[in-house]
């Protein structure tokens, strides 16, 4: 009999909420993520996303709802979910005692294999001194080691908080080359990320989670079809704009953020060639989408997170 | 691997516990014949304002050597380096072992990785409790040889006993350490409550009325002296009934406070 991958989702959360003591962090998650999905977990600070990461190895337990990782209950069967899982904190935590080769060693150790060669390649992309000690490393150094750690160890789910925190542009653009090849490799990835750019680059799928609860796909689908009557639109000097547009928002090298209640497609053949620089239409970009789900939300002033 | 790297964490204040104690007890023995004569001379201990200390006066001073001997061991080996220095390495030992994580932020780390939690605390405990143990059991034991330096003897079985009842104690004040550590955010706030909840004990201690409240009551000259005369054997130590069983409620205290530890630690929620 040959081994068989079972097609349960990955993840699989219905109503799941959890309270630490009077405050209500996760406000009924549904969810579902499946075998080989990437997943980005869009949110602003205090929206609950590491609490959810945190309850899904087990590290918190939920209040109420129903949740499963490879179809056990993280409340019961932690351990064999986390040796299955890589999990790597949204605070950098790593032994400041150790020297980088000493704790790569340690956190590798936990489990039953490693990647050799994501670890070959990000060691050589990371240039760690890792004969130092970890104490003697910078932020950005301390969340390399991190990385590390979490990617080159051999399981099937990757639950990343902010791993592209403190890093640099290159770095960052490095390390979206390794996530896209784990999830190429069949891995599935949960990435929460405060670099909007990262999300909408690796993630097949993305989730917003405002004030506890994840926004309804309705919700975003509906936002998205309002985004697209938006355009930007950088002008070679002043024209009149087209009847009823409203400037959202002018940038600094003058482009125009601008929505308007019909396509400007067709206002815009009516301008003389030269006239403009730069048009942009139809493109519901996720900044634009983050900002009328966060932002334009009293609720997302009202963050849950203790 | 978490064994081992309590193993690193901790080895050199180990190091430093045991050769202290080494120092605190050499030159008391091997100057005893000289202070033994002194004491005699002196009746500053016998006139103290304490009854312990008149108690301990007498029994350093008593006309049979070999006796005062043994009491002698008993204040400077148990009463003083066990009480003193085996509960300031337990603390100082216990308070790092989840507070420290918690400040660094690699309590998350660990608690996160496919190991219980249960694991965790024993793996994290075994080094620690070994390491406040050895010490006692190794440098007390080596009294006997450091004895023979001045004709004097001491005996295995009673010291190996005095040893286990000592090794009882800090251990007793390892779990609550181990436990407070695993409550407490901040490893300044774990020495707070445990080093103040010691300084109560002895201040209990200090007041006859009220000295039955006092943990160091069951680890005082009381105890150690009639231990080391052999007066007092492991029945007395551990069967109610038989004797006081002054050990055996140490060893039930150890293992309350660490089964407190493991559910706080079950419990805990980052």
């Amino acid at each position: 009999m040959g081994f068989q991958v079972s097609d349960a989702p990955v993840l699989d959360l219905i109503a799941v909420q959890k309270h630490f003591g009077a405050v209500q962090v996760l406000r009924g998650i549904d969810l579902r993520v499946e075998r080989g999905e990437f997943l980005g977990l869009v949110a602003p600070n205090g929206a609950g996303k590491s609490t959810l990461l945190r309850l899904l190895i087990g590290m918190h337990r939920r209040t109420s709802g129903q949740c499963s990782v490879f179809a056990l209950d993280p409340d019961q069967s932690s351990l064999a979910i986390r040796s299955r899982t890589s999990y790597l904190p949204g605070e950098t935590s790593v032994y400041q005692q150790m020297t980088g080769a000493s704790f790569l060693q340690f956190a590798q150790s936990f489990h039953r294999g490693r990647d050799a060669a994501i670890e070959r390649r990000l060691v050589e992309l990371f240039a760690l001194p890792l004969q130092a000690r970890v104490r003697s490393y910078s932020a950005g150094m301390k969340q390399k080691l991190a990385i590390l750690a979490a990617l080159s160890v051999e399981v099937e789910l990757y639950l990343l908080d902010e791993p592209d925190r403190a890093l640099d542009a290159t770095m960052r653009m490095e390390l979206r080359q390794v996530l896209r090849d784990l999830h190429d490799a069949g891995k599935t990835l949960v990435l929460s990320s405060h670099h909007l750019e990262e999300l909408q680059a690796l993630a097949t799928r993305l989730q917003f989670l405002r004030s506890g609860t994840l926004v309804p796909d309705a919700e975003v689908e509906r936002t998205r079809t309002q985004l697209q009557r938006r355009f930007r639109l950088r002008l070679a000097r002043d024209l009149p704009l087209p009847a009823g547009a409203t400037i959202l928002r002018r940038e600094g090298d003058g482009t125009l953020l601008l929505e308007v209640g019909d396509s400007p497609a067709a206002w815009l053949h009516t301008l003389p060639p030269d006239a403009v620089r730069a048009a942009e239409l139809g493109n519901a970009r996720l900044e634009d989408l983050y900002e009328v789900l966060f932002l334009q939300q009293p609720a997302a002033r009202t963050g849950a997170a203790p | 691997m978490i064994a081992r790297k309590t193993f690193r964490e901790v080895w050199l204040m180990t190091l430093v516990y045991a050769l202290m104690m080494v120092i605190l007890q050499v030159p008391v023995i091997l100057m005893w014949p000289e202070l033994y004569d002194d004491l005699k001379k002196s009746a500053l201990l016998r006139n103290a304002g304490f009854d312990f200390l008149q108690r301990i006066g007498a029994g350093v001073t008593d006309h049979q050597e070999t006796i005062a001997y043994r009491n002698w061991i008993a204040v400077m080996l148990f009463l003083r380096s066990v009480n003193l220095l085996g509960i300031a390495a337990s603390v100082l030992l216990g308070t790092a072992l989840f507070a420290r994580e918690r400040e660094t932020q690699t309590l998350e780390f660990l608690l996160t990785r496919p190991v219980s939690r249960g694991a965790v605390l024993w793996q994290k405990s075994w080094p620690v409790i070994l390491c406040v143990v050895c010490p006692i059991f190794v440098v007390n034991t080596s009294a006997i040889l450091w004895s023979w330096q001045i004709e004097m003897d001491l005996p295995l079985a009673p010291l190996t006993l005095a040893n286990l009842h000592g090794s009882l104690f800090v251990l007793a004040i390892l779990a609550m350490t181990t436990f407070v550590s695993v409550k407490c955010r901040v490893q300044a706030h774990v020495a707070f409550w445990v080093g103040g909840i010691v300084v109560l004990q002895l201040g209990l201690y200090l007041i006859p009325r009220v000295r039955r409240f006092s943990l160091f009551r069951l680890s005082d000259f009381d105890w150690y002296g009639p231990i080391l005369a052999g007066n007092i054997g492991l029945p007395e130590m551990f069967v109610p009934g038989i004797g006081p069983a002054h050990s055996l409620w140490l060893l039930l205290a150890t293992l309350v406070f660490y089964g407190l530890a493991w559910r706080a630690l079950r419990n805990l929620e980052l």
